[in-house]
């Protein structure tokens, strides 16, 4: 299916998405005459609009491809230089794992894993000593500048409050 | 004003020198980790400043101030993250350099047009308080209506060759930034019983989601970037450039200037306005976006101009323009130092300090730029595996300090989903980014001015200011408009040809 086509569907389902959630918007009686839900209302007709627009013209390309490809003047698709769908995602696993095991863990050991299992990700050599060495090390040069030298709290880990 | 003696005096008898050094390293430091605002790194040295001298501790501040804003930069072009809000429109031409090998020109080209911003903005400080003060009294809310749809009005040159896709974009960002707390009844939106949505989304999660995990994202797998910078040596600017890049430092630094008094943007309309406007008057507008000098060196001046010019209206008046003067403002307090005109007659040591600080600061900035920028170019060459984890983790650790909350970290990991959406797609981020900073100040000033005309729509047309900046708006986007069909009706032409 067109890029174009399915995302010109998918903000049409946004704007009808948030269209709905503004109708659930509250009505205070400090509001003005235009009220919280009047930006949002005119934004999410503004984004159908655009949306619709946007589907108008993918179909448009679809039917003159297909004119082109009949007379073989059909342009080639653009190379995508992209990392795949899955493989990207599986990259911002390791974050979500991050936010996941932070509380736990606290802040050194949960950097240490994201970098050591990021750079394993990311094709480094697993048997060499480099990528525990620059996981501990990050985790520990992060923690002095965050910690130590900004003062900025970062999460200690619940299990090691338990220990201490 | 200070005489000469005066300054010989302060700079012999007092520790200017390395209060000015210090505070700019430490500024520089803050603004390039991301997460850590020009505002936030001030306010963790506000402490320390309570057992100074004011007029060393007001200097200290304004030089933290000046090296975040500079620093912001750093991090824009090594890692595709801008490490303040204002520093987002040097990503554009910054990066692509960087992808080209180019990062010592770069961080050079950003180095010098902040440092002729920073130059510029503090003789508009010391010649031009007077004066210039007034305006930042006259701005009423149909004024910063006026700002805040000026600078929407760059969406249409920033939609990357499709003006649908662009405001689709802007759209969602606009939509983003009522998340939260309604600017005039208090009543919650969108926040789904959620307490950390009730302050609303902040612009830097956007822009690291958008701009830097959709890199990393995008990267994945692949074996390094376009091309490896072969030599981590920063390259200054020579004459010829400079030369070249004067009419859009200039650009920049006219719309720094005027940014500077008013309040509300904190530098990122006047980056983003200078790189549309620099593009507009550039003899070679079609490199922007492809790697173009000019498109480093006009936000650079542009926002540094800002961290000078933000303190007239401090100064003058006690109005803080930004964040960051905000935390100066504090600073004064502290001390026991009342913002106004007679600030410069009974404390004219503590206006001193912030000048020739100032001064200091940003010709030290050269040097400081020399010693730690090829160390942050050495950084990002290394191998893919381990650069992608140690930027991962910087990124995650600097969006946990704004707030202290993994929900934070949650919201900037779903943008980077979206934002590699976006990519696929081929729809432009920087409209989207542009709706986030600016939604929640066109749609407050809107309605404020609305609720002060008792719903008459003639207040926009009676505020001078207003109008002006409208008028501004409308000729932008004709311009912008008339380029973008001039341009595809060459790319037709030239198909067509072929």
């Amino acid at each position: 299916m067109n890029k174009d086509l399915l995302s010109g569907a998918a903000l049409l389902a946004v704007a009808g998405t948030y269209y709905t959630w503004s109708t659930q918007i509250a009505d205070s009686t400090l509001s003005d005459e235009i009220g919280a839900d009047g930006l949002p209302k005119v934004l999410s007709v503004l984004l159908a609009i655009l949306a619709a627009c946007l589907i108008g013209r993918a179909l448009l390309a679809v039917r003159l491809h297909a004119v082109a490809a009949t007379t073989g003047k059909a342009d080639e698709e653009e190379e995508d230089e992209n990392a795949p769908l899955p493989r990207a995602l599986g990259f911002l696993l390791f974050g979500a794992a991050y936010v996941f095991l932070l509380p736990f863990v606290g802040y050194i050991v949960a950097t240490a894993l994201l970098i050591g299992g990021i750079a394993l990700y990311e094709g480094a050599q697993r048997r060499s000593w480099i990528v525990p060495a620059a996981a501990i090390g990050g985790a520990v040069f992060y923690w002095a500048i965050f910690v130590k030298l900004l003062g900025v709290n970062q999460p200690m880990g619940s299990i090691f409050q338990g220990l201490f | 004003m200070a005489t000469f003696w005066d300054i010989i005096h302060l700079l012999t008898e007092t520790p200017i020198f390395f209060v000015a050094i210090i505070g700019l390293t430490w500024g520089i430091m803050g603004g390039a980790l991301p997460g850590i605002s020009a505002s936030i790194t001030m306010a963790l040295v506000l402490p320390f400043t309570y057992a100074m001298d004011p007029a060393q501790a007001i200097a200290l501040l304004a030089c933290v101030y000046i090296g975040a804003e500079y620093g912001g930069s750093i991090p824009a072009i090594l890692i595709r993250t801008p490490g303040t809000n204002s520093s987002a429109a040097t990503v554009i031409d910054g990066y692509e350099l960087n992808r080209q090998g180019r990062a010592g020109e770069a961080l050079g080209i950003s180095l010098m047009s902040g440092v002729v911003g920073s130059l510029f903005g503090l003789a508009m400080l010391i010649l031009l308080t007077e004066p210039l003060s007034w305006l930042a009294l006259a701005f009423t809310p149909a004024s910063y209506f006026g700002l805040g749809i000026l600078g929407l009005s760059v969406i249409a040159s920033m939609s990357g060759g499709s003006l649908i896709k662009g405001l689709c974009a802007a759209t969602v960002g606009l939509m983003i930034s009522t998340v939260g707390t309604d600017p005039i009844s208090g009543v919650t939106r969108f926040t789904f019983d959620i307490p950390d949505l009730i302050g609303g989304i902040e612009p830097v999660l956007v822009m690291v989601g958008l701009f830097a995990l959709t890199e990393l994202m995008s990267q994945s797998g692949s074996v390094g970037p376009a091309k490896l910078n072969a030599s981590i040596r920063i390259k200054l600017p020579s004459w010829s450039m400079m030369n070249r890049l004067k009419r859009s430092q200039f650009i920049g630094c006219i719309l720094g200037l005027f940014e500077g008094l008013t309040p509300g943007g904190g530098g990122s309309i006047a980056a983003f306005m200078s790189y549309n406007e620099a593009r507009r008057w550039s003899k070679t507008p079609h490199l922007f976006g492809k790697g173009s000098e000019e498109g480093v060196a006009a936000p650079e001046a542009a926002n540094n101009t800002v961290a000078s010019t933000a303190m007239i209206p401090l100064l003058s008046f006690g109005i803080p323009s930004s964040n960051s003067t905000a935390v100066l403002l504090g600073g004064l307090l502290m001390h026991g130092l009342i913002p106004g005109p007679r600030l410069f007659e009974q404390s004219a040591q503590v206006i001193d300090s912030i000048y020739v600080g100032s001064f200091i600061a940003i010709i030290a900035q050269i040097g400081v730029g020399i010693i730690i920028l090829p160390a942050c170019i050495w950084l990002v060459n290394r191998p893919r595996h381990y650069r992608a984890g140690f930027i991962f983790a910087l990124i995650l650790s600097g969006i946990y300090t704004l707030n202290n909350s993994l929900f934070d970290l949650g919201i900037a990991l779903g943008l980077g989903v979206v934002g590699y959406l976006m990519r696929l797609a081929r729809f432009p981020v920087l409209p989207m980014i542009l709706g986030v900073v600016l939604g929640h100040m066109v749609e407050s000033s809107y309605r404020r001015s609305l609720v002060l005309s008792g719903g008459d729509l003639r207040v926009f047309l009676e505020d001078p200011i207003a109008v002006a900046l409208l008028s501004l708006a409308l000729v932008f986007i004709i311009f912008s408009l008339a380029r973008e069909i001039r341009d595809a009706r060459k790319a037709k032409l030239k198909e067509a040809h072929s």
